[in-house]
């Protein structure tokens, strides 16, 4: 019984096909087609025959390699390849060529990013407090995916602020009671005010998430209008300021 | 001021900005120092801290200085608290930054030619977590977007800049081959 890797194993085709060169021990530089054609379609039956779901990627390369055997089989094959195509399979083996090299600096990046999340900053001491900052309302308009950036960011903010001791709340904030809070504490603001200020005195995540949802809430009913800077953070204004 | 007196100063407000870091420009402004006089004194902070007698040290990523604890500190931290591991990066996520790192600008379809996948998700959640940008368009048809790194991505990999990434393997001749699995 041949030991099976399961096909999530790999990150595409080409890694796929790595694999086999090194498990075959084939010569990456002097590579025989025909082995790694056979070990990849051997591969691919099996994930079949094991009803394992193969990505459309793996069929794609698949196509290719087949094309590239029934070639090899039909007599003077040569006369009817274009001359300016590249060859497929010198093509083939500087994909794969390419694709090690990434593949080897991703381990060398991969231990960079363990040390690096082993080291620790504190958050900043103080509160900035730029609540006052005028915007005009040209500049009041972001798109969604700059808002999930930097709710990102006020997550990891949140997180910082948390003790590192876990606790358990139950949380019965609503989204209405959230909008109202930010409603009485901050509609007498006439500039901008960042949504970090309305995370404050938040230290837990829910919270976090549901002051998120009550300002998505004030800008779907356009009570409010934001705006991310260039450091991610959302600068909200109250609509009611222009009239 | 004296020399020890300037590095106490940068010294607490490097203290004070904590993860937000400080650059060489804004200490050089506000100590009305050339930007080269405070690069000595920074470096002369991060060879004292260096020292194993200290448990935090001075790095820089992305040209801004800040202080962080020293990684080994981080197995008795552990030991202390509950820990959230939740920041990780994939690896076919560090693949494609990798990729993005060493060749850009590029555009997506230029990252999945040598991935051998699509990669349109990855780049989405890169971009969320700040780790990439766009850097406009090119000129193929289509006006594909090209995308780099950000400055968190050389944090998140401890870099001061591009230029430190590690340099490329190089297995163009044929020398090499037989190491290229080792």
């Amino acid at each position: 019984m041949t030991f099976l890797v399961s096909i999530d194993k790999f990150d595409g085709p080409l890694d796929l096909m790595l694999h086999l060169i090194k498990e075959k021990e084939l010569d990456l530089f002097d590579l025989n087609m025909d082995i790694l054609v056979d070990q990849y379609v051997e591969y691919l039956n099996n994930m079949d025959r094991f009803h394992l779901e193969i990505a459309s990627e793996y069929l794609a390369e698949l196509a290719g390699l087949l094309e590239y055997k029934s070639k090899q089989l039909l007599p003077n094959s040569k006369d009817i390849e274009q001359e300016d195509d590249e060859d497929p399979k010198e093509k083939l083996v500087r994909r794969l060529i390419e694709y090690q090299k990434f593949k080897e600096i991703s381990v060398i990046l991969t231990q960079r990013f363990i040390d690096r999340n082993k080291q620790f900053a504190k958050t900043v001491s103080f509160e900035f407090n730029n609540a006052d900052q005028e915007n005009d309302l040209s500049e009041l308009n972001g798109n969604p995916y700059d808002l999930m950036k930097a709710m990102n960011r006020c997550l990891r903010h949140v997180a910082l602020n948390q003790p590192l001791q876990m606790r358990s709340t139950t949380s019965e904030l609503t989204v209405e009671q959230v909008v109202n809070t930010i409603k009485d504490k901050f509609s007498n603001i006439k500039g901008s005010f960042s949504f970090i200020e309305l995370l404050k005195n938040c230290y837990d995540i829910n919270e976090a998430i549901i002051t998120f949802l009550a300002v998505l809430e004030l800008i779907k009913i356009q009570d409010v209008y934001y705006n991310i800077d260039e450091n991610d953070e959302i600068w909200l204004k109250w609509s009611n300021v222009y009239e | 001021m004296n020399k020890e007196e300037i590095i106490a100063i940068i010294e607490g407000l490097m203290y004070i900005v904590g993860e937000e870091g400080v650059t060489k420009e804004q200490l050089s402004q506000l100590l009305e120092l050339l930007p080269t006089e405070v690069q000595l004194y920074l470096d002369e902070l991060q060879t004292r801290y260096a020292s194993e007698e200290h448990g935090i040290e001075v790095v820089n990523y992305a040209e801004i200085y800040r202080f962080v604890t020293k990684t080994h500190i981080h197995e008795y931290a552990e030991k202390l608290f509950r820990m959230n591991h939740n920041n990780t990066l994939s690896t076919a996520a560090i693949e494609t930054l990798a990729i993005i790192a060493y060749k850009q600008p590029i555009t997506r379809v230029e990252i999945e030619e040598i991935r051998g996948v699509g990669c349109d998700i990855m780049l989405r959640k890169l971009q969320i977590r700040n780790l990439i940008k766009e850097l406009g368009r090119s000129d193929a048809p289509g006006k594909p977007i090209l995308y780099g790194v950000t400055a968190d991505f050389l944090d998140v990999f401890k870099l001061v800049s591009l230029k430190e990434l590690p340099e490329l393997p190089n297995y163009d001749s044929l020398a090499d081959s037989e190491n290229l699995f080792d």
